[in-house]
């Protein structure tokens, strides 16, 4: 290794300060709360006119109630539902037929709940009557007219996202476009309708059945998440449980809404050719009536100490997937940092140590990928291994292989050429995302609602340039420790009991 | 730290399957006419008013043929301290020979990755993510590509790493050895993703299994690439002549200019020029066909027939009339199968269109195994539908007004404009393509938008491909004509 080389890293490093970049961004940023405890974060690009908007509700499949999982989901669902204006050939007529739906519902369920006790005839009878109640408030629905009103007036990326921790809402329009923005998306959080419900939820159940049901991957990380955590809501599907999904009712959205759309947890950013003066006009007038409400209560439900090793194993044809995960701390924990590297460090581009030692060097693997934060950040969860056996190659062979690189890596200390090349990779990450009007605006909120505060996006590489050799192998050595470790993968299912069941030993199924 | 992307696709769900893509669009808009009384109630959306869009500032894209015959062009974007290229080589994998499917693809991998005449390839990895810079190859259906990114700053170490991989790649052993070790793994795999196997099958049936557009790479065609047939392929497509370099971010154009001319002034190879792309086969491959799979809750379906060329006359009134069928949410196929039948979350139509052979109209929709029949026959409804009666006034205005006024869009990055440029170039059209191309899909009337579905759309030479498990279907598939079985096999190697 050339001194030169080692020359040109630690010059880097001093050229682009984060603090600099961010001195230099902050000009451009203008930020704001509403009485009622909404935050905007405005960021102008006058590039081109266009202008990205993002909403982050800071509540997602985590916050989902026992019995109910799949409802922060559907409730991002509904959301393009309209509003009582938009959607409608006649509210007031719609509503009532809406009610009449939920009073329909509430019979069959009342006689649904008298268990085997219930008339069957009668229960019929009662669907049919739901049913009949369903398509007659159909007759008043102007179906897909909000997204349309986006699509329309040149909306791209319209879309909405549920994750374990949040729920966002997305897209961009052309910079003249901006009050619509405004008038539809106050209107849908401010008098949200639950118009086809019901309709729906039979959408969301094929959703489930292709994300999950219909794929060997998702059926595997399914199973994996649910047998690494076993108190955290964290094992829950972000799609929600197939049988919960099946029933929820209206009334469900209803008291999620109620409960975590509180304006106080939810964040806003728009980025791009707008004027910050303007926004907070438009701000005040459209999203100033939304009432102010107590914000939810925190989730106390922690994920009690893992007392040894768990597998889960999938049987699937496909060719095998294995997922291996470590618990870790929270995204507030101090060693945060140090995980974002060790990822990294591990799978990083091609040199990635762990990526080279199995996919370049042995072979063993076609794909590996690291995540420092599985399946979500808020609260404490797992750093992931994803890991693509190449042809040939078992998943026993893998896991010994990653146990072995893991074993050198955390032997030796990290060499101070591979700690400042990830560290600048890191910091020329940052920089080149900041040209994207709707990739910017996700970061914004979604380091506002982690955080407290967007300018995490910068100062978080302080964090890391702070990270040393010893933190890395420290919490390598910590963390990456058999007893907490979670293993999941797939097995055809014809293979006969013994070799790839019983393969990784020692570990409980 | 929050808002890294990784690429498992797990985590998120979404309320869309596909962003729907609206092509492009400008506005005429009303003046903006301030309600001096300031009324705080609510307006109806109607009743905004919208102030003209600003105009679009269409940078100059500067271009220029260096001494040994490759063209540069190069546009200036002074917002972030980084500097961009790629370079676009005609060639493509419709060159492969028929019995070393993978040629193309794999010299595009091993051009990077096996390192350069003075440099391995892991000597290129470090160096580059040393100074988080990257150059990446890869040889797609019909064009190569060598690209660079570094900060400004590394600028010429990237530039001097990109040259040797554009022109001095070495094809190192165990880098190819390795690379195919990828593409075998690759092969083993594509039968467990149903989604994928139906756009394969699709394509494959579409364009002709036994053509450069419809076959596939198999252990034996991997198995028989040698080193010397990825020199031999990289020596006949990677000349200066055949290589168009677009290079944008923050540097001096005049600067840039020299500094290429100088760095590629050793560069003097030349080859016959590269003869044109096959054509593609103009014949209706008609069929029902299922793939059997057993462990999916749905059945995966893609079908359709040939889509057109971007230069045919009719493809602004064919978008139109795709778009109307199933694209977002207004689009009759996503109110009737997803928002009237709940039987999918995934369903979208499009108009395949390609620059320089025809593409693929498709129908694509995934539904649970019960609901198999009752979906395509709707589906094919509603084909029927667009090629019966004329669309309303509603649709027609509602999917011009999408694609107009998002076309500014298409100009909201540097990077996008010096793409189409580049594209245009490449593929032989005029510069001014998408203003023409808006002012045409403005013109577009209902009786356009019937013709076209008449004389375009053959749902009777439909291709419909079904990858799903037919014990779960309930009505069988057979109740809508004859069924093909697809035998999904993979051939061992030889």
């Amino acid at each position: 290794m050339g001194k030169s080389r080692l020359a040109a890293v630690f010059l880097l490093a001093s050229v682009l300060l984060p603090a600099q970049i961010l001195k230099e961004f902050e000009k451009k940023v203008t930020e704001f709360s509403l009485p009622n405890g909404l935050h905007f974060i405005v960021a102008e690009r006058h590039e081109a006119p266009v202008v990205s908007f993002h909403t982050y509700v800071n509540a997602g499949s985590a916050d989902d109630p026992s019995g109910a999982t799949g409802i922060a989901h559907m409730f991002e669902h509904m959301a393009f539902k309209g509003t009582e204006a938009i959607g409608t050939t006649n509210w007031p007529e719609e509503r009532k037929s809406l009610d009449a739906i939920e009073a329909a519902y509430d019979r069959l369920d009342a006689e649904q709940n008298k268990g085997p006790k219930a008339d069957a005839a009668k229960v019929k009878v009662l669907n049919g009557q739901l049913q009949e109640a369903i398509d007659k408030a159909e007759t008043y629905v102007v179906p897909n007219d909000y997204p349309r009103l986006i699509e329309e007036n040149g909306g791209v990326g319209m879309n909405a996202s549920t994750d374990y921790d949040a729920t966002q809402y997305f897209y961009s329009l052309p910079s003249n476009r901006i009050e619509l923005w405004f008038l539809l998306e106050s209107q849908r959080f401010l008098h949200p309708v639950f118009r086809e419900f019901y309709k729906e939820r039979d959408v969301v159940q094929e959703e489930n059945r292709m994300r999950v049901e219909s794929s060997p991957q998702g059926l595997l990380l399914q199973d994996f998440t649910a047998t690494a955590f076993e108190a955290h809501p964290y094992r829950n599907p972000p799609g929600g449980w197939p049988s919960d999904t099946a029933n929820l009712r209206v009334r469900d959205a209803q008291a999620f809404y109620a409960k975590y759309y509180a304006p106080g947890n939810i964040v806003m950013a728009i980025v791009g050719d707008v004027n910050p003066m303007e926004a907070r006009r438009l701000a005040e007038r459209y999203f100033g009536p939304l009432p102010k409400r107590p914000l939810p209560p925190l989730l106390h439900t922690e994920e009690p100490p893992q007392h040894g090793p768990k597998t889960a194993v999938v049987d699937s044809p496909s060719q095998p997937l294995l997922v291996v995960g470590y618990k870790r701390p929270n995204e507030l924990d101090k060693d945060d940092p140090v995980f974002d590297l060790i990822s990294e460090i591990l799978a990083g581009g091609r040199t990635g140590v762990v990526y080279k030692s199995l996919v370049e060097d042995k072979q063993v693997a076609l794909e590996l990928e690291t995540a420092d934060t599985f399946p979500d950040g808020k609260y404490p969860n797992l750093f992931l291994f994803f890991i693509a056996p190449a042809l040939g190659h078992t998943v026993d062979e893998n896991l010994k292989a990653l146990e072995e690189a893991l074993g050198t890596f955390e032997a030796q200390k990290v060499d101070a050429q591979t700690l400042a090349r990830v560290k600048t990779k890191e910091r020329a990450e940052v920089i080149r995302r900041l040209d994207n009007n709707p990739g910017l605006a996700g970061l914004l909120t979604a380091n506002y609602a982690a955080y407290g505060d967007w300018r995490k996006l910068f100062t978080s590489l302080d964090d890391l340039d702070k990270v040393t050799a010893d933190d890395v192998q420290r919490v390598a050595r910590k963390y990456f420790a058999t007893s907490s470790r979670t293993v999941a993968y797939t097995v055809a299912p014809s293979t006969p009991g013994g070799r790839a069941r019983g393969g990784v030993a020692g570990e409980r199924q | 730290m929050r808002g890294r992307v990784w690429g498992l696709g797990v985590g998120g769900w979404f309320v869309v399957a596909v962003a729907t893509c609206a092509l492009w669009a400008q506005a005429p808009g009303g003046s903006r006419q301030q309600s001096a009384s300031a009324s705080l109630a609510i307006p109806s959306v109607k009743d905004l008013k919208f102030p003209p869009l600003k105009p679009v500032e269409i940078p100059a894209v500067e271009t220029v043929t260096l001494p040994n015959g490759m063209k540069v062009f190069l546009l200036e974007d002074h917002e972030l301290p980084v500097v961009n290229g790629s370079a676009r080589i005609r060639t493509g994998n419709l060159f492969d020979p028929p019995d070393k499917v993978g040629l193309a693809t794999i010299t595009g991998m091993v051009m990077r990755t096996g390192g350069t005449r003075t440099k391995t390839g892991d000597q290129l990895d470090q160096e580059l993510e040393n100074i988080a810079a990257s150059v990446e190859s890869s040889i797609d259906e019909s064009s190569g590509s060598v690209g660079f990114s570094a900060l400004k700053e590394n600028t010429d170490q990237v530039l001097a790493a990109f040259h040797d991989v554009l022109t001095e790649p070495e094809f190192r052993q165990n880098k190819i050895d390795l690379a195919k070790n990828e593409l075998r793994s690759g092969i083993s795999r594509r039968n467990d993703d149903a989604h994928g196997i139906a756009e394969r099958e699709f394509t494959d049936a579409v364009y002709g299994k036994d053509t450069p557009y419809g076959w596939e790479m198999e252990y034996p065609t991997v198995n028989r690439i040698t080193r010397d047939d990825m020199a031999a392929f990289y020596k006949r497509y990677f000349f200066p002549a055949n290589v168009m370099l677009a290079v944008w971010g923050d540097f001096n154009a005049a600067g840039m200019k020299t500094k290429l001319a100088n760095l590629f002034a050793d560069w003097k190879v030349t080859e016959p020029a590269v003869p044109a792309f096959p054509p593609v086969r103009q014949k209706a491959a008609p069929g029902l066909y299922l793939a059997m799979k057993t462990d999916v809750a749905q059945t995966f379906v893609v079908m359709g027939q040939l889509g057109g060329e971007l230069r045919d006359k009719d493809y602004p009134a064919l978008e139109v009339m795709s778009d109307i069928l199933g694209g977002g949410f207004r689009s009759r196929l996503f109110q009737r199968v997803r928002t009237r039948m709940g039987d999918a979350y995934d369903i979208d139509a499009g108009w395949g269109a390609n620059y320089d052979h025809p593409g693929l109209f498709r129908i694509t929709v995934s539904t649970k195994s019960a609901s198999t029949v009752e979906t395509l026959k709707a589906i094919n409804e509603e084909v029927q539908k667009m090629r019966t009666s004329e669309v309303t006034d509603d649709e027609l205005n509602t999917a011009k007004q999408t694609a107009l006024n998002s076309l500014v869009f298409a100009f909201d990055t540097k990077s996008k404009t010096l793409g189409r440029v580049l594209n245009y170039e490449y593929f032989g059209y005029p510069k001014d393509f998408i203003q023409q191309y808006q002012k045409a899909l403005a013109r577009v009337t209902k009786a356009d938008v019937l013709r076209v579905a008449k004389e375009r759309l053959n749902p009777a030479a439909f291709t419909v491909v079904t990858v799903g498990n037919p014990m779960q279907f309930g009505q069988p598939l057979e109740s809508l004509g004859p069924v093909k079985a697809l035998d999904l096999t993979i051939p061992e190697a030889k």
